[in-house]
């Protein structure tokens, strides 16, 4: 435990989000749940909420994945903000859009007088907007759900059941694991760099980035070189046949997932 | 020599490579690997011993040259018996592990030996008792340290239960503590009767673990003998970058000055302070 603490410190400060969702995935209490179960439901819950195109259930969406993420995916509070803020950054434009309209004419509800045109918005556009934003963040929140509870391996081997072509599953495998190893190769040049004053102004930052690009690139072929090799001195020949974790499902967590969807059915209802 | 008394189980006739821009590696390598003999393969960077090993496991094929395991030559069609019964720990545990979880990259030999699901779980649960890493089981092994990537690495090896196990380098970059632990490990697998060749820099090590030590110049093996008379002749050291061992350095020097007689060189500290108290009780 005081391992995966140091290195979620270590996480904060880096600027690869991945590393954070992938950590907390990996300690996620619903990672025991069987994994294409919880594609399954994610996509279940998301066609759910945007099917049914309910202001009140994308919220209550929202609020009840939000809660699962922080209390069972034991997300913390700051991170799961952090990590909604990209999509929300998105949204926020995509909305505005939505909301304004350019006019030579003062139509709408309201409209504001701008170098020889109006801007205008009506409270309808403002209703689709809103309706838009809730339904999208529902989404994502579902999407997040997923993502924070299921190890990216564990993803990878339901898309390989879902009959996704091997040779693309075999890629998304290597290079998940290939991330991880190049950003740390990256993070060791660029402190190597910085030591040696390679970010001290503009104009040798952006040098030293080309420099760091580049030998990044050869590296990786070095580094693929030997993993071919010691790939095939395990006796690989062409085809991965990637180790999986039987887990089942348990009539419970069935239970859970029907009695969820069902009162965001009854609380379309309700509210319609 | 003694080795000659054990069962050959890998064989090497006049191997010769070289890599695609023509400079030889290995120009004749020739050499007879018995049953659970435990090889220290020492020589300078660069002396072809990283080649030699993946000779040894079928991943490079020899333009020139011949290899035999256990008597059968090894062509083209039976390559995979290398792969199968020799295992190779690579230097950097990294460009080892593929996996995204510790017990996926276990799993990982034993899959491509296409084992049934139940046999593969057992040997992989041996193998990760075997090193001690049955927490991490389910870790992905971007969140280990160093030393645990490295016993994960060992852990791969472990599953396929190969006959020989290499290890390219296998102390570089271990903490002492590490390190300790790499030794018991290559103990204990010599206990249970495998064949270890251990490419190393450290002579201090190669001394105290080695029955044989193998020296690589220029592709060549310039020495093959028992660690003993090896690091007594210094015009090999000298030639292929090595050093006397400490331990054997200070024993020459008690010989020298007569502090001691018996000469059965010791090899590791609590050897020598056995030679030192049976020698005090003699006189």
């Amino acid at each position: 435990m005081n391992l995966y603490k140091s290195n979620h410190h270590r996480h904060k400060h880096s600027s690869y989000g991945i590393k954070s969702i992938d950590f907390y995935a990996c300690q996620s209490s619903l990672k025991f749940w069987n994994s294409s179960y919880k594609v399954l439901s994610a996509c279940f819950i998301l066609i759910l909420c945007i099917l049914l195109d309910c202001v009140w259930v994308s919220i209550a969406v929202i609020v009840t994945t939000g809660l699962v993420n922080l209390l069972v995916n034991k997300v913390s509070a700051g991170d799961y903000i952090d990590f909604l803020k990209i999509p929300i950054a998105f949204l926020m434009l995509g909305c505005i859009v939505i909301v304004f309209g350019i006019s030579k004419n003062p139509v709408g509800d309201y409209n504001i007088f701008l170098f020889g045109g109006y801007l205008y918005f009506t409270k309808t556009s403002i209703g689709q907007a809103l309706a838009l934003f809730f339904k999208v963040m529902g989404a994502v929140s579902v999407m997040y759900l997923l993502a924070l509870s299921t190890p990216v391996g564990e993803v990878i081997m339901v898309l390989k059941k879902a009959h996704v072509p091997d040779v693309v599953v075999e890629l998304m495998n290597m290079i998940y694991r290939f991330i991880f190893i190049l950003a740390e190769v990256h993070a060791n040049m660029k402190i190597a760099a910085m030591a040696r004053l390679g970010y001290i102004d503009f104009k040798t930052s952006c040098f030293s980035f080309g420099q760091i690009g580049g030998n990044l690139f050869i590296l990786s072929l070095q580094k693929a070189n030997t993993y071919y090799d010691a790939m095939v001195s395990r006796g690989y020949e062409g085809n991965f046949p990637f180790w999986e974790e039987q887990k089942s499902v348990k009539i419970w967590q069935i239970g859970i997932v029907a009695a969820y969807t069902g009162s965001l059915l009854v609380l379309y209802i309700l509210v319609k | 020599m003694e080795n000659h008394r054990k069962e050959e189980i890998l064989s090497v006739q006049h191997l010769m490579y070289e890599y695609q821009s023509g400079k030889p590696v290995l120009q004749d390598v020739s050499i007879s690997i018995g049953k659970g003999e435990k090889i220290a393969v020492m020589g300078s960077n660069g002396a072809g011993k990283s080649t030699f090993f993946l000779h040894l496991n079928g991943v490079l094929q020899a333009e020139n040259g011949e290899i035999f395991f256990h008597g059968d030559k090894i062509g083209k069609k039976n390559l995979k018996q290398l792969h199968k019964h020799v295992g190779f720990v690579f230097q950097d545990a990294d460009s080892q592990i593929i996996a995204s979880s510790v017990q996926a990259e276990v799993a990982f030999g034993p899959m491509n030996l296409k084992l049934s699901r139940e046999e593969i779980k057992d040997r992989v649960n041996q193998a990760l008792d075997y090193m001690d890493l049955q927490e991490y089981k389910e870790r992905p092994p971007h969140y280990l340290s160093g030393g645990e990537k490295k016993r994960v690495s060992i852990a791969d090896i472990i599953a396929m239960k190969s006959e020989v196990v290499l290890f390219d380098e296998p102390t570089a970059a271990l903490d002492p503590l590490s390190a300790e632990m790499l030794e018991e490990v290559l103990e204990k697998l010599h206990q249970e009767g495998k064949t270890l060749l251990v490419s190393t820099h450290d002579v201090d090590f190669a001394y105290r673990w080695a029955e044989r030590v193998v020296i690589f110049h220029q592709g060549n093996i310039i020495a093959d003998d028992n660690a003993l008379s090896i690091f007594q002749q210094e015009n090999i050291l000298k030639q292929a970058h090595l050093k006397k061992p400490e331990m054997l350095t200070v024993y020459e020097i008690l010989l020298q000055e007569n502090l001691v007689q018996i000469e059965s060189y010791p090899r590791q500290a609590k050897e020598l302070t056995e030679v030192l108290l049976k020698n005090k009780e003699k006189r």
